[in-house]
C-alpha cells in the first residue's frame, strides 16, 4: 500500500465479529496507512425485532426488549416501558422510580469500566484492561445479588420494577460504592495520566462540536466533544429530577475540547464517579411504598389491552439517547408498532467524519470510541481495487499494527 | 399569544413554541397536544413532549420554523401503513442544552399518500437523517427527494426490494417471507 501513487484501497471492517454488540461493517478508502474516506454499512444482523413485536402483549414485548443489547438490556427495557405506561396513562410508584434509577446507574457504572477497560486493550495497554476487568466485577455482583443475573435483570416491568432493594442488597451496593471509591481511583490515574494513553487517543478520531450537533452524536460520543447533552439533567425521568445532574464535558475538567478519543475516554471515566453518587443519594432518599402500579398480571394486561395511544421515552442510556415509540390500539392485545432508535443507530452516522485523516492502526480505536463494539477485530479483507486482489487480515495482525504504533509512538 | 421566535430561543418555553406554530399554520397543523411528564418524590412536572400532525405541503416550513428557536436535534422517523397512507413520524428534540428540564420533544406526523410516497430530504439540513430516511424507504416504501444515498441500511443485500417488511399490504411481506423459529 505505496503512499502518494494516487491508489487508495479498500478496506472493510466487518461485518460479524464475535465480540461485537451491534454488527456493522465500516468500508474505508485508504492511502497507504491514511484513512481517505469511510462508508458505513450496517445490517449484518437485523433481527427484525420490531417486526416479531407486532405478534406480542406488551408485556411479552419487555423480554423481547431487554434482548436489543446485552450490555445496556436495562436501558432498552426501561425505555420501551416508558413509552408504554405514557401510551396507556400508567404512573409508576416513587420507590420503583428510584430503584429503575439505581439499576440504570448500576449499568451505567458497568458498561463505562467495560469499555475503558477494552479501549485500553485496543492499543495494547493489557495492564490498564486487566485492572479495568477485575474493577468491573464488583459491579457484576451487585447486579446479580440484586436480581438473580449478570445480564438481562429481568427487573423492570409496566408499571414499575420486580425486584425490591432490601436491607442486605443495600449494604451490598453501598460496600461497592466505597470499594470503587477506595479503587477506581487507581485505574482513572493509570489510564488520564499515562503517557501511552495521551499519545494514543489525543487528537485521534476528532469530531469537533460543530459536526456533532448537525449528525445528532448522542451521549458520551457528543458530550467528548463539548456538547452539553444529558437527558437526566434537561430531560429529568424517574428520580433524576429530585438530583443535581450536570453533563460531564471535557472542557470542565481539562480546559479544553480537542472532541477525540481521549476526549470521551475521559468523560466515560469521570461519568463512573458521577453514576456512584447518584446511586448512593437514591439509597439515602429511596422512599417507602409500593412496587408495580398494578401487580396482578392478568388485571394489568387487561387494561393494557383497552389502551389506546402513542407514547415516546427518550432516555440517557451508557452510549447516549435511547428512543422508543410505541402504538397501542384499544381492544387489540398486541402492540401495533414499536420504533427502537439504540444509541449507535445515531452515532455511526457521525463515524465517517472520525476515520477522516486518521491512520489505519487507529481503525480499531476510532471504532471502538463510540463505544460499539468491544474490539474484536475478527478479521479484515485488504482489496486492491485494480487488480482485484484479496488479502486477509486477521484480528491478532490488526491488534499487532495497533500496538506496534503504541511502541513506534513511545519510542521503544 | 403573538409568535416571537427570539423570545422563544430565550425561554425555551414549549407554550410559546405552540403559539408560534399555531399562529403561522393554523388548520394545517392538527392534533397538536402537549403532554406533561411527572416524576420524582414530589411528583412535580419533569418536562414535556408536544405531538403534532402536519400537512405534508407544509412540513419544511413548519421544520424551518424550528430552526429560528434552536438547532432541531433530529432522534429518529417511526412510521405505519395506515391503508391508503403510510403515517411517517420525526422525533426531534429542541433546547437539548438549554439547562434543567428544558429540553423539548417534538414528534411531527406527516401522511404520505400511498399512491404517490415521496417526502422531502432533510439530510442537507440535517446529516444525522440519514439512516432514518433510508430505513422508510426500506421498510415502508417511502421515497426521499434529495437522499443522495438510497441504499439499502438495515436489510441484506439480496433483500426482494419489492417486499417493504413494516407494509400491511400486498407490497408487505408474505408468508413465505417470515421464518417461525419455535
Amino acid at each position: 500500500m505505496a503512499i502518494g501513487t494516487g491508489k487508495t484501497y479498500k478496506v472493510p471492517i466487518g461485518p460479524v465479529h464475535v465480540g461485537l454488540k451491534e454488527p456493522i461493517t465500516a468500508w474505508l478508502d485508504v492511502d497507504g496507512e491514511r484513512i481517505i474516506n469511510a462508508t458505513i454499512r450496517p445490517g449484518a444482523i437485523h433481527r427484525g425485532i420490531e417486526f416479531m413485536a407486532r405478534e406480542r402483549n406488551p408485556i411479552q414485548v419487555i423480554y423481547l426488549a431487554e434482548r436489543i443489547c446485552g450490555i445496556c438490556s436495562f436501558a432498552h427495557i426501561e425505555c420501551f416501558v416508558r413509552a408504554v405506561e405514557d401510551a396507556a396513562g400508567i404512573s409508576v410508584p416513587k420507590r420503583a422510580q428510584y430503584i429503575r434509577t439505581i439499576v440504570l446507574e448500576l449499568e451505567r457504572v458497568h458498561s463505562h469500566i467495560l469499555w475503558a477497560g477494552v479501549a485500553c486493550y485496543t492499543f495494547g495497554y493489557d495492564s490498564a484492561f486487566h485492572l479495568g476487568m477485575i474493577l468491573r466485577e464488583k459491579v457484576m455482583d451487585v447486579l446479580e445479588a440484586l436480581t438473580g443475573n449478570r445480564v438481562n435483570y429481568g427487573t423492570g416491568t409496566i408499571g414499575g420494577v420486580r425486584r425490591d432493594i432490601t436491607p442486605k442488597v443495600e449494604k451490598v451496593i453501598r460496600d461497592m460504592i466505597n470499594f470503587y471509591k477506595n479503587e477506581f481511583e487507581l485505574f482513572y490515574n493509570v489510564a488520564t495520566d499515562d503517557p501511552v494513553t495521551l499519545a494514543r487517543m489525543r487528537n485521534v478520531g476528532v469530531l469537533s462540536s460543530e459536526d456533532a450537533v448537525k449528525y445528532c452524536a448522542v451521549g458520551p460520543t457528543a458530550r467528548g466533544s463539548g456538547h452539553r447533552i444529558d437527558l437526566r439533567w434537561s430531560q429529568p425521568y424517574e428520580a433524576y429530577g429530585d438530583l443535581d445532574i450536570m453533563p460531564v464535558v471535557p472542557q470542565d475538567h481539562t480546559g479544553e475540547v480537542y472532541g477525540d478519543v481521549y476526549d470521551r475516554f475521559l468523560v466515560r471515566v469521570l461519568e463512573v464517579y458521577q453514576s456512584l453518587e447518584i446511586i448512593e443519594k437514591c439509597l439515602d432518599g429511596l422512599p417507602e411504598g409500593e412496587l408495580m402500579w398494578e401487580p396482578n398480571l392478568p388485571k394489568l394486561l387487561n387494561y393494557l389491552k383497552k389502551a389506546e395511544g402513542t407514547g415516546i421515552s427518550s432516555i440517557e442510556a451508557p452510549r447516549g439517547d435511547d428512543t422508543h415509540v410505541v402504538r397501542l390500539t384499544g381492544a387489540e392485545e398486541n402492540v401495533t408498532w414499536w420504533k427502537v432508535r439504540a444509541p449507535t443507530y445515531a452515532n455511526a452516522v457521525s463515524w465517517p467524519l472520525m476515520f477522516k485523516d486518521n491512520e489505519l492502526a487507529d481503525a480499531p480505536l476510532v471504532i471502538n470510541s463510540v463505544d460499539p463494539c468491544i474490539s474484536c477485530m475478527e478479521r479484515m479483507l485488504v482489496t486492491e481495487r485494480k487488480t482485484g486482489s484479496k488479502q486477509i487480515v486477521t484480528k491478532k495482525e490488526l491488534l499487532n499494527r495497533c500496538r506496534e504504533k503504541t511502541r513506534k509512538v513511545m519510542g521503544a | 399569544m403573538t409568535c416571537r421566535p427570539e423570545y422563544v430561543k430565550e425561554s425555551s418555553d414549549p407554550q410559546e413554541v405552540v403559539a408560534c406554530i399555531e399562529e403561522r399554520f393554523g388548520e394545517d397543523v392538527q392534533d397538536l397536544e402537549l403532554r406533561d411528564y411527572k416524576g420524582g418524590k414530589a411528583n412535580a412536572v419533569q418536562y414535556r413532549v408536544l405531538w403534532l400532525t402536519v400537512k405534508l405541503e407544509r412540513f419544511l416550513e413548519l421544520v424551518s420554523i424550528f430552526e429560528e428557536f434552536d438547532f432541531p436535534h433530529f432522534q429518529v422517523i417511526s412510521g405505519n401503513d395506515e391503508g391508503d397512507t403510510v403515517v411517517l413520524n420525526y422525533h426531534f428534540a429542541l433546547f437539548n442544552s438549554a439547562g434543567k428540564s428544558k429540553r423539548l420533544n417534538v414528534t411531527v406526523s406527516v401522511r404520505v399518500p400511498k399512491d404517490d410516497p415521496v417526502m422531502p430530504s432533510l439530510w442537507e439540513w440535517i446529516p444525522g437523517i440519514e439512516y432514518s430516511e433510508r430505513e422508510m424507504r426500506e421498510m415502508l416504501g417511502v421515497d426521499f427527494d434529495g437522499l443522495p444515498n438510497k441504499g439499502l441500511v438495515f436489510l441484506p443485500e439480496d433483500w426482494n426490494e419489492d417486499v417493504k417488511p413494516w407494509r400491511r399490504d400486498e407490497t408487505g411481506p408474505s408468508e413465505k417471507d417470515v421464518r417461525e423459529l419455535s
